[in-house]
């Protein structure tokens, strides 16, 4: 009986090609775009699960009040650490200091490389539980060791063994190898930690003990800790809320400082916090697209459904011979749900290779590394779950629709379905199109608002800037001599230092006062060092005021400040005022035009710019536009290899590292855009069914009036009409949708462009026309057919 | 084997009943050949369908050997009728997606017959109606009466103990009609199978026993 079901199954599927490409393709893409997003939810919740300690690791975190608002942040002071271990002892296994993971300059005779590392305290081992493949975790002990990960140990090293051997770093001191560990799962926070060196190196080597007369103030380090293997996150976290507050001045407890336990668990998907409460994060974007791969996986069940009850009067009469050679209705819902299952079955295999096949490019998209997790027991549970489901309710309706025609109507070609018949079907297509239509709109906001924050004016020149992270003190000494035989090189218009590169801010100092400042207020400015040139360089903008100069030596107690710092300071005439930073007097010389250097999407910070040639972190860099870009940053290179021979030379464009700051929503507008067009694909599929349906339905009535003289443009028009209506409904409904989805979703953007109604109204434009080129290749083949030939089969 | 009791059928339009069939009483017995005659529209296809269960009457008591039918659950009935009653179309129904052979093997799956049984059982028919050649062909290959023809096969391989016939040779040919119209003669006689059929033409009804003429669903005498 099965067999037979099946074989009269895939004579169907076979004999009507394009029914079945129809079906299988639709349900097919379907499958594959949940199963991508499904995959893609898997890696994003399974982001740091790879640790043992996941539920017991946290990273220690606070909060401070800043005219009246709480902020969060990571950075800590770095005597915190030890802090927590004396007073807190019994509730924490281990607690780490560490610096900010980033590139540093390593070296192993000849060669040189550029890896990412940090510094820890010896415990992060256990704490990280990290795979020693050469050497013990107890490997950062002694100060002068480096732990590798395999990757970086194999680059230094090749097969050689990397015990023992000895690394330089960045000019300053020599290392030992203690330890190879397995480099970190990709999805983890710690997946470009390559290198691991004694905290107390770092220390010892900056001479943070001896700088720092208050510890307590300087908030420029990270602390990880892992609570006792019987302790509470929450009753942990609550316990040392005060632990800064007792340490720090009477001044800087103004600021409320409340340190907590922000949980590994949270890193990833709950990141942000607006006013001291954590209020999610990326676990938006996994509901987001959640959401939208269960929306499409619905529209091609509604497509399945609408096309196998479209063609349910061409089944109509198997349905009723079969009942008159003897079949229960049980027997023939049965035979529907085998067809319906089937047909499933094909569009999960087809799903599958859709899937694989598109990974890499999704992948890229995502920037993620997923794979179908093929060994995975979990996946095709779900999957076949998912199947089964999607085979039962998009073959419900037809098996119990189809089951129930009386035998004696069909075969006596009574069961015409009427004119409420294709009801059902159409409020399944206006419901298809209400959200492709979200979706659309959806993606043209999402792209017009990333356009709106490019276009924004940056206040300064990205054009031909490039900067180079310093990475030895050595060259800083020579810093006229090299900027000198830079100039001469006649590749290079300008170029200067400053302790953050143009398209960030790295530093908060709160330490600043200025007339009229009112009691309660606190002064925290960006603050950035920066040499005489700097301003030509990057070519800002000065709105008042003169810029630094060599020609006035009293400009070291100078600053210039931008828009957004005088309008905070509330100075009618900023220029020639007096600000004390620390107490010290700085007198403003300039005002200058709001740069954008943090998120294009916030207002500007306040800023202070000073002059300070011992505190610099890059190199900015104006090439020559008359010069080639490739010969500039070799001539560039040559001239850094001569002051600083030891350290690689590596550059950043300023274009790209600002076009950077799109990424997270320009993958998340690639990805909708890419949902948005599979659904309107299988959305049309299914209008293309319905459409079918309705020409077939109406065979006689075009016939009639082709008799009595309708044109084929008179009969388009009739056909269309009604579609046309459909697209008006369902734009109709989804407007008020998206619209309320998009402007929620604007609301995070601080620098936001209005939704404005030409965006519905292309939306409309676009889903009509669609829907017409459509449903014209059905209502045109009908207008033409031979009325001669239709009235006869009446 | 048959006796329907003042079996009367309407349909409601408004107010106003549309009758079909106004109280019928007809007996038929085993190994009769009966035609139903009648105008279009005096209800003999109406009546066809209830004497083989694809219908319900408004009113009246149908007894098929001895059995109230209209007092059975679907499931009895349908045993009843899968046992006994095979149905010949005018337009014969087959299914387009299916081969000669597995048309006429159709009914056997639902009478839940094994596979091997199943083959010699159509081997069989085919082999006694001469088609053995087009087993493989689908309905759209054949000729109207060839498909007739399996049609009445399709009928007759549940050796059901009577056949009812709706206007069997109405899209036939006269030869072809003839072929059928002997095919039923020789069933009728030689394995003793009752049938009833349905026609318009004096001369198909010639070949019965009995013609019931019906007029404006009442049995004209």
């Amino acid at each position: 009986m099965l067999r037979n079901y099946i074989k009269i199954a895939l004579r169907n599927l076979s004999r009507h090609k394009v029914y079945s490409f129809i079906n299988i393709g639709g349900l097919a893409v379907g499958m594959a775009v949940a199963i991508l997003i499904g995959l893609w939810i898997w890696d994003e919740l399974s982001f740091n699960k790879s640790f043992k300690n996941y539920d017991k690791i946290a990273a220690v975190w606070q909060n401070q009040t800043f005219n009246g608002f709480k902020g969060t942040q990571r950075a800590v002071p770095y005597v915190l650490g030890d802090e927590i271990k004396a007073k807190y002892g019994s509730d924490f296994k281990y607690v780490t200091m560490c610096s900010w993971e980033g590139e540093h300059a390593l070296s192993y005779k000849d060669k040189k490389l550029l890896p990412r590392g940090n510094f820890f305290e010896p415990q992060v081992t256990e704490m990280l539980s990290l795979t020693m493949l050469k050497g013990s975790r107890d490997g950062l002990k002694d100060p002068s060791s480096i732990l590798l990960s395999a990757s970086l140990a194999k680059s230094f090293f090749g097969n050689e063994d990397p015990m023992n051997k000895v690394i330089n770093f960045q000019n300053r001191f020599d290392l030992k190898v203690t330890g190879v560990y397995q480099d970190l799962p990709y999805n983890s926070e710690f997946t470009n930690l390559k290198f691991i060196i004694p905290w107390k190196k770092f220390i010892d080597d900056q001479h943070w003990e001896e700088k720092e007369t208050n510890p307590w103030r300087n908030n420029s380090f990270i602390c990880y800790a892992q609570i006792a293997d019987n302790a509470d996150m929450e009753q942990v976290s609550k316990k040392i809320k005060n632990v800064k507050l007792n340490k720090v001045t009477k001044e800087d407890a103004a600021f409320k400082p409340e340190i907590f336990l922000h949980p590994m668990r949270n890193w990833h998907l709950y990141s942000n916090f607006e006013n001291g409460v954590n209020n999610g994060g990326r676990i938006t974007f996994v509901w987001l697209f959640g959401i939208i791969g269960l929306f499409v996986l619905l529209l091609a069940c509604i497509n399945f459904m609408n096309l196998s009850t479209a063609r349910s009067e061409k089944r109509a009469k198997e349905v009723g011979i079969r009942k008159a050679v003897g079949s229960l209705r049980s027997q023939l819902i049965s035979q529907f749900f085998s067809e319906s299952l089937l047909v499933t079955l094909f569009s999960f295999v087809l799903a599958l290779v859709i899937v694989q096949l598109s990974l890499p490019l999704f992948n890229g998209i995502a920037d993620k590394k997923m794979q179908i997790l093929w060994a995975n027991p979990l996946f095709w549970i779900l999957c076949i779950t998912f199947s089964l489901f999607t085979g039962i309710v998009s073959g419900s309706y037809p098996a119990l629709y189809l089951s129930s025609f009386q035998p004696v109507k069909v075969l006596k070609g009574k069961l015409r379905a009427g004119r409420l018949a294709s009801i059902p079907r159409k409020v399944l297509v206006v419901i298809q199109f209400t959200v492709s239509i979200v979706l659309i709109i959806g993606t043209a906001i999402v792209f017009r608002q990333i356009q709106h924050a490019q276009n924004r004016p940056v206040g300064y020149s990205r054009e031909g800037l490039i900067y180079v992270p310093i990475f030895s003190e050595t060259i800083c000494s020579h810093y006229n001599a090299l900027r000198d035989d830079l100039l001469k090189t006649g590749m290079v218009t300008e170029m200067a230092q400053s302790s953050n590169p143009s398209t960030d801010l790295w530093a908060v100092n709160n330490g600043y006062e200025w007339k009229g400042m009112q009691p309660g207020e606190q002064g925290n400015f960006g603050t950035v060092a920066v040499s005489h040139d700097f301003g030509k360089t990057i070519g800002w903008q000065l709105k008042e005021g003169r810029d630094f100069s060599r020609v006035y030596p009293s400009d070291t107690t100078a600053m210039i400040i931008n828009e957004a710092a005088a309008s905070f300071m509330h100075l009618k005439n900023p220029v020639g005022e007096i600000v004390k930073c620390d107490g010290q007097p700085f007198k403003v010389i300039g005002v200058v035009k709001d740069l954008v250097m943090t998120s294009p999407y916030e207002p500007v910070f306040r800023t202070v710019f000073m002059l300070n040639y011992n505190w610099a972190s890059v190199f900015n860099i104006k090439i020559n536009p008359d010069k080639s870009t490739k010969e500039a940053l070799a001539a560039i290179e040559v001239v850094f290899k001569k002051y600083d021979p030891g350290s690689p030379f590596q550059f950043r464009f300023i274009d790209q590292e600002y076009a950077s700051k799109f990424n997270d929503e320009q993958r998340i507008g690639k990805l909708a855009s890419i949902f948005a067009v599979l659904a309107i694909f299988i959305s049309c599929l299914g209008l293309f069914g319905l459409a079918s349906f309705m020409a077939e339905q109406r065979t006689k009535e075009i016939g009639v009036r082709k008799v009595l003289g309708a044109t084929v443009f008179n009969l388009w028009g009739l056909l269309s009409k009604d579609f046309v209506l459909l697209m008006v409904i369902s734009l109709v409904f989804s407007t008020p949708f998206a619209y309320y989805f998009m402007s929620q979703w604007l609301q995070k953007f601080q620098y936001r462009m209005e939704i404005s109604w030409w965006i519905f109204a292309l939306a409309g434009i676009v889903a009509v026309g669609i829907a017409l080129l459509t449903v014209s290749y059905q209502a045109i083949k009908a207008a033409l057919a031979n009325p001669v030939k239709s009235l006869r089969t009446e | 084997m048959i006796r329907l009791k003042d079996i009367s059928k309407w349909y409601s339009n408004g107010s106003a009943k549309a009758h079909i069939l106004r109280h019928i009483d007809i007996e038929i017995n085993e190994g009769e050949f009966v035609s139903i005659m009648g105008p279009s529209g005096s209800g003999k296809s109406t009546l066809l369908h209830l004497m083989g269960m694809i219908d319900d009457p408004s009113e009246g008591e149908y007894f098929f050997e001895g059995e109230s039918v209209f007092t059975l659950k679907e499931k009895q009935r349908s045993e009843l009728y899968k046992k006994h009653i095979g149905f010949v179309f005018q337009a014969y129904h087959l299914i387009d997606e299916l081969t000669v052979y597995e048309n006429i093997e159709t009914p056997l799956l639902y009478h839940k017959i094994s596979s091997a049984e199943r083959k010699a059982m159509v081997a069989d028919i085919l082999d006694r109606f001469q088609i053995v050649g087009k087993k493989d062909l689908f309905p759209e290959q054949l000729s109207g009466g060839q498909q007739q023809l399996v049609g009445i096969a399709r009928a007759v391989i549940t050796k059901p103990k009577l056949i009812l016939a709706d206007e069997p040779t109405g899209n036939l040919n006269s030869k072809q009609g003839e072929e059928i119209m002997d095919l039923f003669t020789r069933l009728n006689k030689e394995e003793g199978v009752t049938i009833i059929q349905v026609t318009h033409s004096e001369k198909n009804a010639s070949y019965g026993s009995r013609t019931i003429n019906l007029l404006d669903g009442k049995i004209a005498l």
